[in-house]
């Protein structure tokens, strides 16, 4: 049975024995990086008719179903429409930074795929401190959402930058103290190392009641991180028509529109990696027929359905609920899941120690 | 030349060029742009080194807390998007000299210091370094650790005393 | 206590998001739901709400017979002048004269279709239609004249 990593082995093994190691290190670069680009460009035009038909049934509408059968070839339509409209660049707006702030926040959606385990033995860069190099790398992409607000020289623009930094950088705390209870359980930063500690059951059924809150927490958390609705006060439409992104119109929307939607996939891989397995399959205790059958599903399988899970479960949100205020968005994060994590993340540090998890 | 190098000498020059930028560059706001470049520049090096995680504590901290902390500054700050005025030939020239001395004292100690090369060394595993700041033994962190962590409790506890409302004035005191 | 109302607080608050979630996610599942009308897909099928107004109208029965007296009532109620009612003099058998229309004018493209009129009218001479293909080429055929040409008031409606 063939997988992703016996291609890439055997792609590494061929290319090394015909083209030389460094010649070889440039072509697997460059084959890397059009394999994330691939994905980043299937990632757009599913999430974002996903995103339109979960919005459309869960406000008792049909949704796009004029594009191709059932309205499947919409986001193509879209991307078209995007690609032929003209790449504004206003008057007053500071030129360099303007056009660098969309490339700069799809360059760290790029560096965030590095370590993301896709399938078994499967991984671009199997890096000693992954969790901490995805939540490093992350904080940058808050310095894109700056730059556009502050280079676009418009005041909705600048109050989405302003209130989409307090945003994100106070819900890292919570989201990364929601990482590091994980972390306090696996005894590793190592994405593999985390998902191998695992193999006998996901985290969140593992871990009893403080995983489950730390869930919850990292689910809230990145919603906000990723500036997604309820938490989508940096672009909040009806108060400062599109924020940060108000000035952008052609390619240079779309490239942070992508990013918004690759973030979100990209949070959603890091939950189901730490939370649900990453991509083992599911076992349940001694059940040998019904392992062996989740067994021949395979582990790409398992992650991208996993991953697709958590984003459904992010869109529900945002077609639910109401936006937050500032202040209370600001409540939320100080005052109840910033202590409710640092008390759980005690919780789960004194259930390591004592060995109490399954 | 190999490609290690390159990306050595390439990673270089986005932070010597980013780091000059800042300092002449006369927006304010692109001056911090540009300083980030470099800070970038810099963890760009330790993780050539394959010193990962001295590389993403310095994205964290320098990148993700005080570059936005600047940022942010500049965003309260009254007329931040004017061009910083010329500063006097003077001064610039004591500037240019301080830098310059700055330099040169790096300068004499690279090249008075006597580089050996080392075979390529495991980076630390994230458990040693773990244990090694908890620890209280004879290169334990844990004192400065505690030390530090006292210190920036204050600096919290300051905070929250500057940004508490004033108390209200006792009834009938002031008529 | 200040704990109490803390864990209150974050109870009754998950429990009402769930409560929402619940139902989008009702929705979500149950299709039947969806109310979309495929206009103009289904112009034959079309199923217009109850409440829907479209224009006003005048009713007129098999006698080619109104209701309306030309009190004006609707005119004075109309909020933006989109009535306008042309009185005449009707001379009766006994040989009064009587007040009648001549001409009820209603002009289609400044009406908000607030429903006001339909509410004035004491004899009940006017009602909302639900027909809403209104697009002419030309904006003076927007205004129309809503009784029908040798209509007469209906016996008996004072």
């Amino acid at each position: 049975m063939w997988s992703f990593s016996d291609i890439a082995n055997n792609l590494h093994q061929w290319l090394y024995a015909n083209v030389g190691s460094t010649w070889a290190t440039v072509i697997e670069m460059v084959l890397a990086g059009i394999a994330v680009i691939t994905l980043f460009a299937v990632l757009g035009l599913v999430l974002v008719l996903m995103e339109r038909k979960v919005s459309a049934w869960m406000q008792i509408r049909l949704g796009p179903n004029r594009v191709g059968p059932k309205g499947m070839l919409q986001s193509f339509a879209d991307t078209l429409k995007l690609m032929v409209k003209e790449g504004f660049t206003p008057g007053g707006a500071d030129k360099f930074l303007f056009n660098f702030a969309p490339y700069l926040s799809i360059i760290v959606a790029m560096l965030l795929m590095a370590p993301i385990a896709f399938a078994k033995n499967f991984q671009l860069w199997n890096i000693n401190i992954g969790v901490l190099y995805i939540s490093a790398i992350s904080s940058i992409s808050v310095i894109s959402i700056l730059m556009a607000g502050w280079a676009s020289n418009n005041k909705y623009s600048l109050v989405g930058a302003m209130r989409s930094g307090a945003q994100i950088v106070s819900y890292e705390l919570s989201a990364g103290l929601s990482v590091i209870t994980i972390v306090v359980l696996a005894g590793s930063l190592n994405i593999p190392d985390i998902i191998h500690s695992q193999a006998n059951g996901w985290w969140i059924f593992k871990g009893h009641i403080p995983v489950l809150i730390a869930f919850v927490i990292f689910i809230i958390a990145v919603t906000a991180e990723t500036n997604r609705a309820p938490f989508d006060m940096a672009e909040a439409e009806s108060e400062l028509t599109a924020g940060f992104h108000t000035e952008y119109s052609g390619m240079k929307f779309a490239l942070f529109f992508l990013a918004e939607y690759v973030n979100v996939f990209i949070v959603c891989a890091i939950g189901a990696t730490l939370f649900l397995g990453g991509w083992m399959p599911l076992h349940i205790g001694s059940w040998e027929g019904f392992n062996r059958v989740m067994d021949y599903i395979p582990s790409s399988l398992w992650f991208f359905g996993k991953i697709f899970l958590l984003i459904f479960l992010i869109m529900w949100f945002r077609w639910s609920f109401p936006r937050l205020r500032i202040d209370q968005l600001l409540n939320l994060e100080w005052k109840y899941l910033l202590p409710i994590s640092m008390i759980n993340l005690l919780l789960a540090t004194v259930m390591a120690i004592g060995g109490w998890h399954f | 030349m190999n490609g290690n190098t390159i990306i050595f000498y390439m990673l270089a020059a986005l932070a010597m060029v980013s780091g000059l930028l800042a300092v002449t560059s006369r927006q304010i706001f692109r001056a911090a742009v540009f300083l980030l470049f470099s800070l970038i520049g810099v963890a760009g090096l330790y993780f050539w080194m394959e010193y990962n995680f001295i590389a993403a504590v310095q994205i964290v901290v320098y990148v993700g807390g005080i570059t936005v902390l600047i940022i942010f500054s500049i965003f309260l700050t009254q007329q931040a998007g004017e061009l910083l005025p010329k500063q006097k030939a003077g001064r610039q020239l004591m500037a240019a000299l301080a830098a310059f001395c700055g330099f040169a004292l790096v300068l004499l100690q690279v090249l008075q210091h006597n580089f050996k090369i080392t075979v390529q060394q495991p980076a630390p595993d994230m458990t040693a370094i773990g244990t090694q700041m908890m620890g209280i033994d004879e290169w334990g962190y844990a004192l400065p650790f505690e030390v530090i962590s006292i210190l920036l409790l204050a600096a919290l506890v300051g905070c929250i005393v500057i940004a508490l409302p004033a108390p209200k004035e006792e009834a009938g005191a002031g008529i | 206590m200040f704990l109490k109302t803390y864990i209150k607080d974050i109870y009754t608050g998950v429990t009402s998001l769930l409560k929402g979630m619940r139902r989008t996610g009702y929705y979500f599942t149950h299709h039947k739901e969806i109310i979309t009308q495929q206009y103009p897909d289904n112009r034959a099928t079309l199923n217009l709400p109850e409440r829907f107004k479209g224009e006003v109208v005048m009713t007129h029965d098999t006698n080619n017979e109104h209701a309306c007296t030309g009190c004006t009532a609707c005119e004075l109620a109309c909020p933006n002048a989109t009535i306008k009612i042309i009185t005449k003099f009707d001379i009766t058998p006994e040989g009064k004269k009587k007040k009648a229309i001549d001409k009820f004018v209603y002009h289609l493209e400044l009406c908000t279709m607030c429903n006001l009129c339909v509410e004035a009218c004491p004899t009940g001479a006017i009602k909302m239609d639900q027909t809403f293909e209104h697009s002419v080429f030309d904006r003076s055929r927007l205004t129309k004249i809503l009784n029908q040409p040798g209509s007469k008031i209906r016996e008996g409606v004072e």
